[in-house]
């Protein structure tokens, strides 16, 4: 691995990365427990037909900025590994939000 | 017929526009790398313009892409059909070297000459892929 960007920088984007973590998890949330509800209990199939393509685009966000986050700084190999594997399994982006965090908070301290 | 056209012509706008920011972004990386061990103060002003470039122009561009892109699909019923699935693989293979170009140029703007070798094809496959999308979207083989 090579030097990462400034610490400022990196703070930046672990806070961006974070930001689309939580933005992932909460789409795929409530495309689970709101609107295929109500598509299959109330008939309404709009509901998935909305949040269907919204939770795909934050999906796709999160997984661009993750790709991002770790080509730009000097992340251990099996913490990429991590990342990555839980950018594919359901809310696995609110894990990888609490390892960011104290990643974070390692950097706040140095 | 009236929407699905508004659809595409703004696909291809904003595709045409994410594209050549990726091929920049690639170029620059091959840039910086030529200047590497080098007091090159005009290379880096250069890559940070680059940056700011691909963070206000050319990431909307790729999203706008893809949620057009996506709209035209379902509008048109294309998403069983085989020609689109390749495509929408080499897209995201694109979005990937997009994100990695993204990255590396926040590291090299602070300094660092080194980076993963492959991105120094970047520009090269980006042509490559936008080949194979055309190819693939015009005569839509099977």
């Amino acid at each position: 691995m090579t030097a990462p960007s400034s610490p400022a920088e990196e703070l930046g984007q672990l806070r961006r990365m974070r930001l689309v973590s939580i933005i992932e998890g909460c789409t795929l949330l409530t495309l689970i427990f709101v609107a295929v509800p109500i598509k299959h209990l109330g008939g309404y199939a709009i509901a998935t037909t909305i949040m269907g393509p919204v939770h795909g685009m934050a999906f796709l966000l999160y997984v661009w900025t993750l790709i991002e986050t770790v080509s730009g700084a000097d992340f251990p190999r099996p913490d990429v590994v991590r990342m990555v594997v839980a950018a594919f399994i359901p809310f696995g982006a609110f894990l990888n939000e609490r390892a960011l965090r104290r990643r974070q908070a390692l950097l706040v301290s140095a | 017929m009236q929407v699905y056209l508004w659809l595409k012509a703004l696909h291809i706008a904003a595709a045409t526009t994410w594209i050549s920011g990726l091929v920049v972004a690639g170029l620059a990386v091959v840039s910086r790398q030529a200047c590497a061990g080098m007091q090159a103060t005009q290379d880096r002003h250069y890559l940070d313009t680059i940056r700011r470039w691909d963070r206000c122009v050319t990431l909307p561009a790729m999203f706008l892409t893809w949620t057009l892109g996506i709209a035209m699909a379902m509008q048109a019923g294309w998403f069983s059909s085989p020609w689109l699935m390749i495509k929408l693989g080499i897209v995201g293979a694109l979005s990937a070297l997009h994100g990695a170009l993204s990255g590396t140029s926040r590291r090299l703007d602070h300094g660092t000459d080194q980076f993963a070798a492959v991105l120094l094809y970047a520009a090269p496959a980006t042509i490559l892929g936008i080949v194979m999308i055309a190819i693939l979207v015009v005569t839509k083989p099977f």
